[in-house]
């Protein structure tokens, strides 16, 4: 299978300034080190807690921040430092979809100036020819024709959420970053999208990158699922691997805090102690102070690398060896 | 120091089952420029005490406003109460003058909120504000011994005894180090140890009654699993009645025993938890749960409610859920239902259930 994107070790790291003269102290790794692959027409979940690093992941992957270190290669070829010129085009090939939608739109310009601001960028279309894309666009997610000169503060929060989903498809990408396109949304409204996500995806053959805190959804919308903390990733597998049999102590306490809508449902409940915090000694594994795990010498003092553990399922776990055994063959 | 709190709250049996809260019909309008929004429409809410009562519903339902109505925090105007009546310990609150409110919310209602960043001043330590919560509740709303009266004996004794109650309500809330961490500015704390803060000073008044308003949906899931353990351990401990107001069923099925679910300014379903969930009787309820992610449905099988809640200066007529019903009947257009005994300590105001069931 050929990979649409893959990053390999990418890093961002933000100076910590300080001091009288307002020098560099220190960095502060905020994405430190991160490799993963996502192949055409599927969706890879980004999941962690705040300050784990994943929105600044796709915003290195559409290069709207410089990544400190790594690489990343989009459909073979490395993006990693193209110039200004070639980003436009690369902009059509990814776009982003973002999480607060009211904020995500200007309220100066009406819908059809919205969706077609991109097709007048990318392919130069305006006129009649921009105005039928523009309502076909609305039409696919489920807007309708009174919608284009209305503005934006007009709508709901989906259907703000659509108009940004349809901007994002105006210029036919192929990769879709997702971030958090739904926590701003109630529940019955995030169904809704979800379900248009997935029908545009089967569509237009779109391959997601999905970026949330809500591993509910994430299980939902996933075919693989990427576990981050603290800029580092913990644990990647297939979805149902992930959820049914999860090796990382930092994923088995994620999925137990899981709020499930179902009373009967008996489980271990795994509360982790403190929270995420930066301000730990760079040495070792980053969940150690939280961990709930019957820790090992070597988790203090060395940090741990992603393995495989098992086929197409990665942990960076002392606890977690790998088994030559049951590596295939 | 004896916890106040542990030795006037043991819960003997008679008292554990009186009813303490008890909201009769009411309707609340606030009068805006675009028109009078009809933000509740005849809730009927009733709490035990040592109830944990969860109240569901999405954004402009009106929960937040059927729980601000309780210790009267609503700004009127622009708010009216045009109709019924909300009884507190057999005590009508909605007539009670605005200083007899100060006293009854000191000793009664605690209150916590979604953000625990806008609700604590920045400008003062933890101690200075809880020291303040809990003196304000020592004088049940009435003057508090100022700072700058510190000289007198009799002031400096008090604030030492507050600030040993302090530490006390910061023990009982989690927080480690408490009595090195009260010097702590608020910026000092995460967000979950704030809100543990803001827990604390919820309490500082051994309230009968205490409201959290959406108290985990601003923090990350590990630490949303911490702070509803923290409520459930005082449920228990202190047992304290708990109206929690969530969006989030996952929240809900976790923390509490009885579920109301509003829509629209109306409460449409009340029931045990497990019975909700098993057995959901009003089709609001039945789309709300389909429209969560679990656990075994897959791609394409989550199903939204078409539509969306509908504008509140103008509701729909009867039932106003009955233009995203997929059961609409002529009955639903015309009158508003009736809240129907289906049995099980489970109620549902719709007209799908015949009334004398």
């Amino acid at each position: 299978m050929n990979h649409l994107l893959d990053v390999r070790n990418l890093a961002k790291y933000f100076p910590v300034r300080g001091g009288l003269l307002n020098r560099k102290t220190a960095d502060f790794r905020a994405v430190d080190g991160v490799s993963f692959a996502l192949q055409e027409g599927k969706t890879l979940g980004l999941v962690g807690e705040s300050g784990s690093g994943k929105t600044t992941i796709g915003k290195c992957i559409l290069r709207l921040m410089e990544p400190s270190a790594g690489q990343i290669l989009y459909d073979g070829g490395d993006i990693t430092h193209l110039k200004q010129r070639d980003l436009r085009r690369l902009r059509s090939e990814i776009q982003m979809i973002y999480q607060a939608p009211a904020a995500s739109l200007n309220g100066r310009m009406t819908v059809g100036q919205i969706i077609g601001e991109p097709l007048w960028i990318h392919e130069s279309l305006k006129g009649d020819a921009a105005r039928a894309r523009v309502l076909e666009l609305m039409h696919v997610v489920g807007l309708k024709d009174e919608h284009y000169y209305r503005y934006p503060h007009e709508f709901s929060g989906g259907q703000q959420q659509r108009i940004g989903i349809a901007r994002a498809l105006a210029v036919q990408p192929r990769l879709i970053v997702l971030d958090e396109p739904t926590s701003a949304l109630d529940v019955s409204v995030q169904a809704q999208i979800l379900n248009l996500l997935q029908d545009l995806q089967d569509q237009f053959d779109l391959t997601y990158l999905f970026i949330s805190h809500d591993l509910g959804v994430v299980r939902y919308m996933c075919d693989e699922v990427a576990l981050l903390y603290l800029g580092k990733i913990v644990e990647v597998a297939a979805t149902e691997v992930i959820f049914e049999s999860p090796k990382h102590p930092y994923t088995q306490a994620l999925i137990s805090a899981i709020p499930e809508p179902d009373p009967d449902l008996q489980r271990e409940e795994i509360i982790i102690r403190g929270d995420l915090s930066h301000s730990f000694p760079q040495r070792g594994c980053p969940f150690a102070p939280r961990c709930h795990a019957d820790k090992l010498a070597t988790c203090e003092t060395v940090p741990p690398p992603l393995l495989e553990v098992e086929s197409a399922h990665q942990v960076a776990c002392h606890l977690h060896p790998p088994v030559p055994g049951l590596e295939p063959a | 120091m004896a916890c106040a709190m542990c030795s006037t709250r043991a819960p003997d049996g008679k008292a554990a089952m009186s009813e303490l809260l008890n909201i009769d019909d009411l309707h609340l309008e606030f009068h805006t420029y675009d028109g009078v929004v009809k933000v509740l429409a005849g809730v009927n809410l009733q709490m035990r005490r040592g109830d944990v009562l969860g109240l569901v519903g999405e954004t402009g339902c009106g929960k937040s406003m059927t729980a601000l109505s309780v210790p009267r925090l609503i700004p009127m105007p622009p708010g009216r109460i045009t109709a019924g009546r909300v009884t507190f310990n057999g005590e009508d609150i909605l007539s009670k003058r605005e200083s007899e409110m100060e006293a009854f919310r000191a000793r009664h209602v605690g209150m916590i909120f979604q953000d625990p960043v806008t609700n604590l001043n920045p400008l003062f330590t933890i101690r200075e504000q809880l020291v303040d919560a809990v003196l304000y509740q020592q004088a049940q709303g009435k003057k508090v011994p100022g700072r700058w009266r510190g000289f007198s004996p009799s002031v400096r004794q008090l604030r030492k005894e507050a600030h040993e109650r302090a530490v006390e309500l910061m023990r009982l809330t989690g927080i480690p180090d408490g009595d090195k961490r009260i010097y702590d500015y608020p910026h000092q704390f995460s967000g979950g140890m704030r809100q543990r803060v803001l827990i604390a000073m919820a309490l500082a008044g051994d309230p009968d009654l205490l409201i959290a308003d959406e108290p985990t949906t601003a923090l990350d899931v590990t630490i949303q699993a911490q702070i509803l353990r923290l409520i459930r351990s005082l449920v228990a401990q202190l047992g304290l009645t708990v109206l929690l107001i969530t969006h989030n069923l996952g929240v809900v099925a976790r923390s509490c025993e009885r579920v109301a679910v509003m829509y629209a300014g109306r409460v449409v379903e009340e029931s045990p938890v497990r019975e909700l969930f098993r057995n959901p009787k009003h089709p609001y309820t039945r789309g709300l749960i389909a429209a969560v992610p679990q656990k075994d449905v897959h791609r394409g099988g989550l199903e939204g409610i078409p539509g969306i809640i509908p504008n509140l200066i103008n509701p729909p007529a009867g039932c106003r859920f009955n233009p995203r019903c997929e059961h609409v009947m002529d009955i639903c257009r015309e009158s508003v239902p009736p809240a129907i005994d289906v049995g099980a300590g489970h109620r549902a105001s719709c007209f799908l259930y015949p009334e004398d069931a």
